[in-house]
């Protein structure tokens, strides 16, 4: 009886293992990095000021789409990506209904940012993050990452690393058109 | 009577009670009597989340600006003393996925961790007990050809045993 037993036992452990093998090897391998328990949800409370000491409420930008992009001055893929930045905000100036684009200081002094932008350019507000708590509320590890907040205040894309041209014009863009399709159907 | 005396004077009784002073004897030495301070409670709780940009590292020990903004963060919580321990952590997780928890939820799929070593560990005593039960109710016997076997083995030790004699 146990011999017979045997061999299903051990084809039964062999084809768990064959599972799990099958498992890892088609299993996504979590490079999908842009994912965030956040996206579809409410954004987080955000309460601070920019640096210019204007105070900032994230709540009451509803009504416009909303970018937040987590900056520091020293950290180079940011520094690569503030003329992709500084082209979208200018598109956003001609725009008729222009997407908002804040700039979340990470660990970085007021300085050293007023200096970097008024070297490179950019005019849109810099809020400020000392404590680190926008950060964390959007979980936010390293930078530069960029956040859309749609105008009911909804978390709908996170954006990890440094962006190249057109690419934050193209997501937002097919995401008003999804909407505009959702409304007109 | 006697047999009750005799059942507790055997070695099973004494066994349990060794086991249950064991038992005791951990559990009250190594239980955590909880911070004393908000600052050990800042600090117990920064070492149940995990640094968010660093490789098995805690909050608490490490010192990246991620792990910083994480640790104002509880510190503003506890602050607060608006919510629990549990419910400050599960905040952060919200924010940063389940990745940064080092002591996985005893809720949906990360519950396995937890279920499986038991459910393996019960299935192991099982498995042990019942092949325990069926080794003492069938022993082994040997049969004709180990007799046999064994039986010429011990002629040929007689028989050098004699040889060898002088």
């Amino acid at each position: 009886m146990s011999r017979r037993r045997a061999p299903v036992i051990a084809g039964a452990v062999g084809a768990v293992m064959v599972a799990l093998l099958v498992l890892l090897a088609v299993a996504d391998p979590s490079t999908d990095s842009a994912s965030s328990p956040l996206l579809g949800r409410a954004a987080p409370a955000v309460r601070s000021e920019t640096l210019d000491g204007t105070p900032f409420e994230l709540a009451r930008r509803k009504g416009s789409w909303v970018v937040l992009n987590f900056f520091n001055s020293t950290c180079v893929p940011c520094r690569n990506e503030h003329p992709v930045l500084v082209a979208f905000a200018g598109e956003q100036t001609k725009a008729k209904d222009p997407v908002e684009l804040y700039t979340v200081v990470n660990d970085d002094s007021d300085t050293a940012v007023e200096a970097f932008f008024d070297a490179n350019g950019g005019d849109w507000p810099r809020i400020r993050d000392d404590d680190g708590a926008i950060a964390v509320a959007f979980g936010v590890a390293k930078v530069p990452e960029t956040w859309v907040i749609d105008p009911n205040g909804f978390v709908r894309l996170r954006i990890i690393g440094e962006m190249t041209r057109g690419f934050l014009e193209d997501k937002i863009g097919a995401m008003r058109a999804a909407d505009a399709g959702t409304v007109g159907s | 009577m006697s047999s009750l005396a005799a059942r507790v004077k055997s070695w099973p009784a004494w066994m349990l009670m060794g086991l249950t002073v064991v038992v005791l004897l951990t559990v009250g030495g190594t239980r955590d009597n909880g911070p004393l301070t908000q600052s050990d409670r800042i600090d117990s709780i920064a070492r149940r989340v995990a640094c968010p940009t660093c490789d098995g590292e805690s909050v608490y020990a490490s010192r990246a600006p991620a792990s910083e903004a994480i640790r104002n963060q509880i510190a503003r919580e506890v602050a607060g003393a608006r919510l629990t321990d549990d419910q400050i952590i599960a905040g952060i997780a919200s924010s940063f996925d389940a990745r940064v928890l080092l002591v996985p939820r005893a809720t949906g799929i990360d519950a396995l961790v937890w279920v499986l070593p038991v459910a393996a560990g019960v299935c192991a005593v099982t498995g042990l007990g019942l092949a325990f039960r069926r080794w003492r109710r069938d022993p082994a016997m040997p049969t004709a050809e180990d007799e046999s076997l064994v039986g010429g083995l011990l002629a040929d030790r007689d028989h050098f045993d004699d040889r060898d004699l002088p």
